[in-house]
């Protein structure tokens, strides 16, 4: 009787120290954002005599409205919502027309094809970002929506995951839909597409949050301050206005910028839990 | 709406690898027939091309007259029950059944009464609100088996329905296929490589082996009067015994010799039987456990398999050649024992180098 007994104890002590470590990373996770939030409560002259008064009242909102007022943080949010919604939706969208293409569709070279797109998971953005630069100037891409979300559309990961998802599908279900008298289209649409959900939240849950977060590319091709994205507009008043403006105000457009994703994150919880433990992909 | 099927001259290649070659059948209207082989033998692949779901490399397909051979498979009339049931698994029951004359445009009170009809024949009008994978496999097959059923094909194929399915429910399935063929009267050919489903289900089977048809027939045709070696060997279980013997022909009815000089005297007529190398065959069933002594031949106890109504009683010869007896299913005999087999020669068959087969007279 005694060994289980030891062996429950022993879980018991393993476990609590468990939780510790997890409520410790909790701690060192959740830290930074209650500083930004008690930074952007606080009068900026106030934080500037003494940066330890964010333990005490007196609190203020009027970053906030000062916020709401006069910053562009808005604009920046409404950008970065439309580039990433954009490049999400025709993420999805390639993607999955070529992957099933990939999967399903017979036709002259398309293991190379295949092969070639899945080389291009190897080539990092650097390696083309003068020669795209170049291009989208002699375009006049700069500084508009499609010129931030068109290189994010030519998604190697996006079309392997899709192809690999329509792949495990049972070819019987085509066959049946064909039976069923339905188009190509028809059985793509109706049939298959429905069956992919999961590696579409996935893909997209990926996207969407690597848009968002994207920096890089905002950076070079966005140069004018209507038509920054969030990260971009973030980083340019962390670098050019915090003496000006304000810690706290600055901070106030932090939490302004991070609620949408938190607001998303919250939505898809479950998706985003699955999709970064692989689990999603059969 | 019924159909007869005519396939003639029938080849399928796939790369340099012949699946079908040079294949003839015909199917008559309201006709249950099985393909039945072993694995490899083509019979899935005939079915599919009658389907559209390949393609005819060689020779036609017609049904009632009429060429379908180069129509899709939605333009062909048919519908086909897979072994996987191939159930849309993001649509309810009734979506599944309503997908197919959706995309034919029938109008939706029409769907509605089908749908209801079908689900009423296999009894499963409170599944009809439910997605696949809140069914049992029994009840997935059924749907699978409405879905066909709300088409009004003018024929049924069915690709190994019941080999998902456990033991009793592919019986209860079974059944219900033999009961639903009586009540529909439609042309149905099924797949399958299990021999009772074929014997129990079939007007005619046709026994494919090797890229072509070996025998086509009633079950008992094919059981008591199997066309080749390869048929008496895959039909019927235990498998037709099978001992090398010499052949004589100079009475009316031939006598064969064991290589330890047992003969027996046959019912196969002298005068059908050519020269050569011969096989002597016989059933189970027709080999009767005696006395030490008293049959045709001794042989030693190996196995004994007890069936319930029968027991398998597996005997080796002293040249180490397996004969399989059928005894009572009580039967006394125990492993070890030296029993007599007497062999009912007026049931058994012969089959030459080629395997072709010679039967006793008919009486």
């Amino acid at each position: 009787m005694s060994a289980p007994s030891n062996s429950i104890k022993g879980r018991a002590f393993g476990d609590r120290m468990l939780l510790a470590l997890v409520i410790l990373l909790s701690i060192i996770m959740i830290a930074p954002v209650l500083w930004v939030i008690g930074l952007s409560l606080k009068e900026n002259a106030e934080l500037m005599a003494n940066p330890n008064s964010v333990f005490h009242a007196p609190y203020t909102l009027k970053n906030y409205i000062n916020t709401i007022g006069t910053s562009s943080v808005f604009r920046w949010v409404l950008n970065s919502i439309i580039v990433s919604g954009g490049l999400t939706l025709g993420t999805l969208i390639l993607s999955s027309l070529a992957g099933y293409g990939f999967a399903r569709l017979n036709f002259p070279g398309r293991n190379i094809l295949f092969v070639i797109v899945l080389f291009g998971l190897a080539v990092p953005e650097q390696a083309v970002l003068v020669a795209r630069h170049q291009i989208f100037s002699m375009l006049k891409f700069h500084n508009t929506y499609h010129g931030l979300i068109l290189p994010g559309l030519s998604a190697s990961f996006g079309v392997f995951l899709m192809t690999q998802y329509f792949r495990a599908i049972p070819k019987e279900l085509d066959e049946a839909a064909m039976l069923d008298n339905a188009s190509r289209f028809k059985i793509f649409w109706k049939v298959l597409l429905p069956l992919t959900v999961p590696a579409q939240a996935t893909l997209g849950i990926f996207t969407f949050l690597g848009a968002w977060n994207d920096y890089f590319w905002p950076l070079i091709s966005a140069t004018k301050k209507d038509m920054f994205t969030l990260t971009v507009g973030m980083a340019s008043t962390q670098t050019n206005f915090a003496q000006s403006e304000g810690i706290g105000f600055l901070m106030a457009q932090a939490v302004f910028a991070g609620a949408p994703i938190l607001i998303i994150y919250l939505f898809f919880q479950k998706y985003i839990v699955t999709a970064v433990s692989g689990a999603a992909v059969r | 709406m019924t159909a007869n099927i005519e396939i003639r001259n029938v080849s399928k290649q796939f790369g340099a690898m012949t699946v079908l070659d040079d294949l003839s059948l015909s199917i008559r209207a309201r006709e249950f027939i099985v393909f039945l082989g072993p694995s490899g033998c083509g019979k899935s692949t005939l079915l599919r091309m009658i389907a559209g779901l390949e393609t005819v490399d060689g020779g036609e397909i017609a049904i009632n007259g009429e060429r379908i051979d180069h129509l899709p498979p939605g333009k062909r009339g048919i519908a086909m029950v897979f072994q996987s049931y191939a159930l849309y698994p993001h649509m309810t029951v009734r979506d599944n059944m309503a997908f197919g004359l959706d995309n034919i445009g029938v109008a939706r009170d029409v769907i509605d009464a089908r749908i209801a009809e079908a689900a009423r024949i296999l009894e499963m009008p409170q599944l009809l609100d439910r997605k696949p994978g809140q069914l049992s496999g029994g009840q997935r097959q059924r749907v699978a088996i409405g879905r066909a059923i709300v088409k009004e094909p003018k024929a049924f194929l069915f690709d190994e329905p019941l080999s998902n399915l456990d033991a009793a429910l592919r019986t209860r399935t079974r059944i219900e296929l033999a009961q639903l063929h009586q009540r529909l009267q439609s042309t149905m050919i099924f797949v399958t490589h299990d021999q009772v489903e074929a014997m129990t289900l079939a007007d005619r089977i046709v026994v494919m082996n090797n890229r072509r048809i070996e025998q086509i027939g009633s079950p008992m045709e094919i059981y008591e009067r199997p066309a080749t070696k390869f048929v008496a060997g895959f039909v019927g279980a235990p498998a037709m015994n099978f001992v090398d013997a010499a052949i004589d022909r100079s009475g009316d009815v031939i006598t064969v010799t064991f290589a330890d000089s047992t003969t027996i005297a046959t019912d196969i007529a002298s005068n059908q039987v050519v020269d050569g190398a011969h096989t002597f065959g016989v059933r189970a069933e027709d080999v009767r456990i005696a006395p030490t002594g008293q049959g045709n031949v001794d042989g030693k106890v190996d196995v004994l398999e007890r069936l319930g109504e029968r027991t398998l009683v597996y005997t080796r010869l002293s040249d180490g050649q397996i004969i399989v007896a059928s005894d009572a299913g009580n039967s006394r005999v125990a492993v070890g024992d030296t029993v007599g087999l007497a062999f009912d020669g007026r049931k058994s068959h012969l089959f030459d180098e080629t395997g072709r087969a010679w039967h006793a007279r008919r009486a």
